[in-house]
């Protein structure tokens, strides 16, 4: 177990940059999850921790060791692949014995090790088979088993459950957040999936193209969106984000005026939840319906506002036809502003 | 992979490669602008009761010493490429002021061995290319609509005449082709000359040859077809299919396309071999009538004589037409990889 | 197998095509069988002046050995004119080229396909070209030096030039394999504890076989086939069966010595034919692995 330092990080590849001098200290025991669409450089990242890349600058600091000169093996690290990597032509134990092997952990041990692994996950009547005899979950728990045979400082597991099916892909992270309170190793998670970001986090780093957006709970993450990237990509549905002007603390954009805003006078991008609005008569927004979509639970009521589609949570009874005008209620406390360029949070 | 693993792991197929290709092209470079010496030849005035002769001997000793001292030779630049034997310079300029007309000069630069042989060697790629690949398309598309189970075993047939050694397979098809063989017969009967023989006409040897180059490289073009027979999209046929496209407009607009870089795979790789025609000339016996420059070097090489220099020069040559051969292909893949390629 | 009415073919089509496959196929297969048993008659049946149909009936085959198949074509090449000593050098030549070409190829095709620098891509590049030369413009830099240092004449040299002249091919087919071989297999190996080598070792060889069997046909077929390099690198002591034949034509003058390349060359066949038998699905794949990938 150990914390992790990631100090002025720096990934390039000729004149294409895929990390940009990144600074992240990962205390011990945390569970850290990298989030954001493909090519934001968080996958990198996490090789780079790995040692499957050379960092261009900067430094990495596992347990305060600074660890960049060192092979993958040396690293004292384990890693759950996205496609699993799988010996196919070893058998289930054999697959998550062979860690101990290379690493001459003495042989007596072996087979302890093994089941009590094979146990955690589940997996003790497959022993026998090959990878290609198993399911894809459960090939994924004997990717997870092999990682934890050992006690690393360090878990890396990257995107381990983006092959499952969407049912699987529950209880699967329920185990590994199981797993980790159980084990408290150092955990950094690598996913594109923002649920399983904040379901499974104790920090969620947001990245875009090879940049930090930002870092924080999956709360203040949520809550505090630091900028327009972050509000878009996280929630179901994400943020709306709406282009208008502010004059005199009064919002305006084509069907739409939400007054007592505290910001300057000036283009800015007004965002809120759905879940935060709510259909009334006289509310700040006034358009036809776009779509009408039933969630369960309750609907979701889509109109469009200038160029954007704006969602709005309905109740579940509500039976709104396309085309038929509504308003929705969005007060100035839900709402967040953003710099209009930027993208910049700009409201405390 | 780091730069250190990657030249270990490198080494030995590197080590081999500069070895046993790069150096030996930096040879063949170095001996193309070297001749052999001459003997030493030393003049010796003989005097007795009857006056003085002079008489001419060679110094074998000096000759062996100077071979010992200089082994490369000595320096003759450029005039190894610019004899008779390669690019004639004289010859040529000599045709070119003398002859009569386009086809005169032709004919004169036929004769100067090079051309010659660079001429069959252009003829033969650009003939047997194309031809065993369209018939390999024919074929493909033949056993692909056969049951599957009779495909195995002709897909066997099919394979042997690319799998036999070239030098067999040319000899198993001259003897066929003689004069007192099952082809050379069939031939006769067919154009009723008894006298037909493929061993004594110029046009005869160089169309059995190209047929030889086509029946050889045929099974390549067919095997390389039928798999990708194999892998055009269903998804894009069937919807063609729904879209109301006919057995024609599917082959058209689905799978020729998906065929085509097939096809430039196919076509860089058999000009590649074609321009290496050899092996049939020897079977074929057919130097008298047609020779390739793969040939032409290799006749410089052997016999008593061994022309290394000659040899030499022909190679380089060879290997520039290889180069520009090439060249379209080298550009295309640099433009496609070799900027993407980090 | 029941045919969807969308994939049925006018019945005209059908027929031209199977025409065709059957022509294609007689001239495919029927030169060897023609070879084959003319290989046990006399010259005077297999190149017969008087009638074609001498080669398969052999009348005088019968008239001289008073059976109508004969084994001396085959005697006189493997025995009298020790035709078994080549076949012998062929077998020594092949076996090593095929062994030391698939050791460098593998290390060498492994490190290119797992690079992710740019001069991996340069060296493909570099061995296209080498692989687009004819052996021959090489065989003439080779003369020279070896003379000078002796090399000249022995198998060993001839082996290891053959490794060098196969490996821009054999790279490129490996290459290509270990492409498909995912990168996250030799990955998690190092992160549970191995190095490159180790990985490579433990990992990677078990499950390369099928590309390194399929490459190992192309070189066995280029060392068994090769005639440019053996032909004038090798003494005629240690010369192989594609050589010792061609200096079989060189004496045809001496009746019956046409009939000992005869038999030679269909000893020399017979063993392709096996190995197309064997292994006719690794050639498909292997012929097909650049094209179909692109």
């Amino acid at each position: 177990m150990a914390n992790i330092e990631l100090r002025n990080l720096s990934k390039r590849w000729g004149s294409f940059t895929g990390v940009q001098t990144l600074d992240l200290t990962i205390s011990d025991g945390e569970f850290l999850v990298l989030l954001g669409p493909s090519g934001c450089g968080k996958t990198t990242t996490m090789r780079m921790i790995a040692g499957l890349e050379d960092a261009t600058d900067g430094d990495i600091l596992i347990g305060g060791r600074r660890v960049n000169d060192l092979e993958p093996k040396d690293r004292d690290i384990a890693m759950v692949f996205q496609s699993y990597g799988l010996y196919p032509t070893m058998s289930v134990y054999e697959n998550i014995r062979f860690p101990l092997k290379v690493r001459r952990i003495p042989e007596a041990e072996h087979h302890d090790r093994v089941m009590r692994a094979a146990e955690t996950v589940e997996l003790t009547e497959f022993l026998q088979r090959k990878p290609a005899a198993l399911s894809g979950g459960q090939r994924q728990r004997v990717a997870l088993a092999r990682a934890i045979v050992r006690k690393p400082k360090v878990f890396l597991m990257d995107e381990p459950l983006s092959n499952l099916d969407a049912k699987l892909r529950v209880s699967t992270r329920a185990q590994i957040k199981n797993l980790h309170h159980e084990l408290k190793t150092t955990t950094i998670y690598v996913t594109h999936d923002q649920i399983e970001a904040m379901t499974l986090a104790d920090r969620v780093v947001v990245m875009r193209r090879g940049e930090v957006q930002q870092v924080g709970t999956p709360l203040e993450i949520y809550d505090r969106p630091a900028n327009t990237f972050v509000a878009s990509f996280i929630g179901s549905p994400a943020m709306n984000l709406i282009e208008g002007v502010v004059t005199a603390g009064i919002f305006e954009a084509p069907h739409v005026r939400i007054p007592g805003l505290q910001a300057p006078d000036g283009p800015v991008t007004l965002g809120f939840r759905a879940e935060d609005a709510a259909l009334a008569d006289g509310g700040e927004i006034t358009a036809p319906i776009y779509s009408m979509e039933l969630l369960g639970d309750s609907s979701m009521a889509t109109v469009q506002v200038g160029g954007t589609l704006v969602a709005i949570k309905a109740p579940k009874a509500f039976a709104g036809s396309i085309g038929q005008p509504i308003a929705a209620h969005v007060p100035a406390r839900i709402c967040h502003l953003f710099d209009a360029r930027s993208g910049a949070r700009l409201s405390a | 992979m780091k730069h250190r693993t990657f030249f270990w792991f490198f080494l030995p197929s590197a080590a081999a490669m500069f070895l046993f290709i790069a150096l030996p092209i930096v040879s063949v470079l170095m001996q193309s602008v070297f001749a052999p010496h001459q003997q030493v030849v030393r003049e010796v005035e003989n005097c007795s009761v009857f006056g003085c002769t002079k008489t001419t001997t060679v110094d074998l000793a000096a000759t062996a010493a100077l071979r010992e001292a200089e082994p490369l030779g000595r320096f003759v630049g450029g005039s190894i490429y610019t004899d008779r034997n390669h690019l004639a310079f004289s010859e040529v300029a000599v045709l070119a002021s003398t002859a009569d007309g386009i086809s005169t000069f032709l004919d004169g630069l036929l004769n100067l061995p090079f051309y010659g042989a660079l001429l069959f060697t252009l003829t033969y790629t650009l003939v047997v290319t194309p031809l065993s690949i369209l018939l390999g398309f024919v074929v493909a598309l033949a056993v692909n609509a056969v049951p599957r189970f009779l495909r195995g075993p002709m897909i066997f047939v099919s394979l042997l005449p690319m799998i036999i050694t070239p030098l067999v397979g040319a000899l198993i098809l001259f003897w066929m082709v003689d004069a007192r063989g099952v082809l050379g017969a069939l031939i006769q009967s067919l154009a009723g000359d008894p006298n037909l023989s493929v061993k004594a006409s110029t046009p005869l040897m160089w169309a059995m040859l190209m047929v030889y180059g086509i029946w050889s490289s045929a099974p390549f073009a067919f095997v390389v077809y039928y798999a990708g027979l194999q892998t055009v999209p269903q998804d894009t046929l069937e919807s063609a299919m729904i879209d109301g496209a006919s057995r024609w407009e599917r082959i058209r607009y689905v799978i020729v396309p998906h065929l085509l870089p097939l096809t430039t795979f196919m076509a860089l790789i058999k000009i590649m071999d074609n321009f290496r025609v050899f092996e049939p000339i020897v079977s074929f016996n057919a130097s008298a009538h047609a020779q390739s420059l793969s040939y032409f070097i290799y006749s410089d090489l052997g016999g008593e004589t061994r022309l290394l220099s000659s040899a030499a020069a022909t190679s380089v040559l060879t290997i520039l037409g290889v180069v520009v051969l090439l060249s379209p292909v080298l550009v295309r893949t640099w433009k496609t990889y070799g900027r993407g390629a980090a | 197998m029941t045919t969807r009415i969308a994939d049925r073919r006018p019945p005209a089509l059908l027929i031209a095509l199977n025409g065709f496959l059957v022509v294609w196929l007689v001239i495919a297969a029927f030169p060897f069988l023609w070879t084959f048993w003319g290989s046990f008659k006399v010259e005077g049946d297999f190149f017969s002046k008087a009638d074609w149909m001498n080669a398969i009936t052999g009348p005088l085959t019968t008239a001289e050995t008073g059976s109508s198949f004969t084994a001396t074509g085959y005697v006189g090449a493997w025995v009298q004119e020790e035709f078994w000593r080549a076949a012998l050098n062929s077998a020594i030549v092949v076996v090593s080229v095929v062994c030391i070409s698939l050791t460098f190829g593998t290390l060498g095709g492994y490190a290119l396909a797992r690079s992710s620098y740019r001069y991996a891509f340069w060296l493909l590049l570099v061995a296209l070209v080498f692989r687009a030369m004819p052996p021959v413009t090489l065989v003439s830099g080779y003369l020279l030096p070896f003379f000078e240092w002796n090399l000249w004449g022995h198998l060993p040299t001839a082996i290891i030039v053959l490794v060098a002249i196969n490996q821009p091919f054999t790279l490129w087919m490996l290459t290509s394999f270990f492409r498909n071989i995912p990168k996250d297999l030799d990955e998690s190996a190092m992160v549970d504890g191995c190095s490159r080598f180790q990985a490579f070792r433990y990992v990677i060889i078990p499950v390369m076989w099928p590309g390194v069997i399929t490459t190992g046909l192309f070189s066995f077929l280029l060392a068994y086939n090769d005639f440019a390099v053996t032909a004038m690198l090798l003494s005629k002591e240690n010369q192989t069966m594609i050589p010792k034949i061609a200096s079989f034509l060189g004496t045809t003058q001496t009746k019956g010595n046409v009939m000992f390349a005869v038999s030679s060359v269909v000893s020399v066949t017979a063993p392709l034919f096996v190995l197309v038998m064997f292994f006719q699905r690794q050639i498909v794949s292997g012929l097909t692995a650049g094209a179909v990938k692109g």
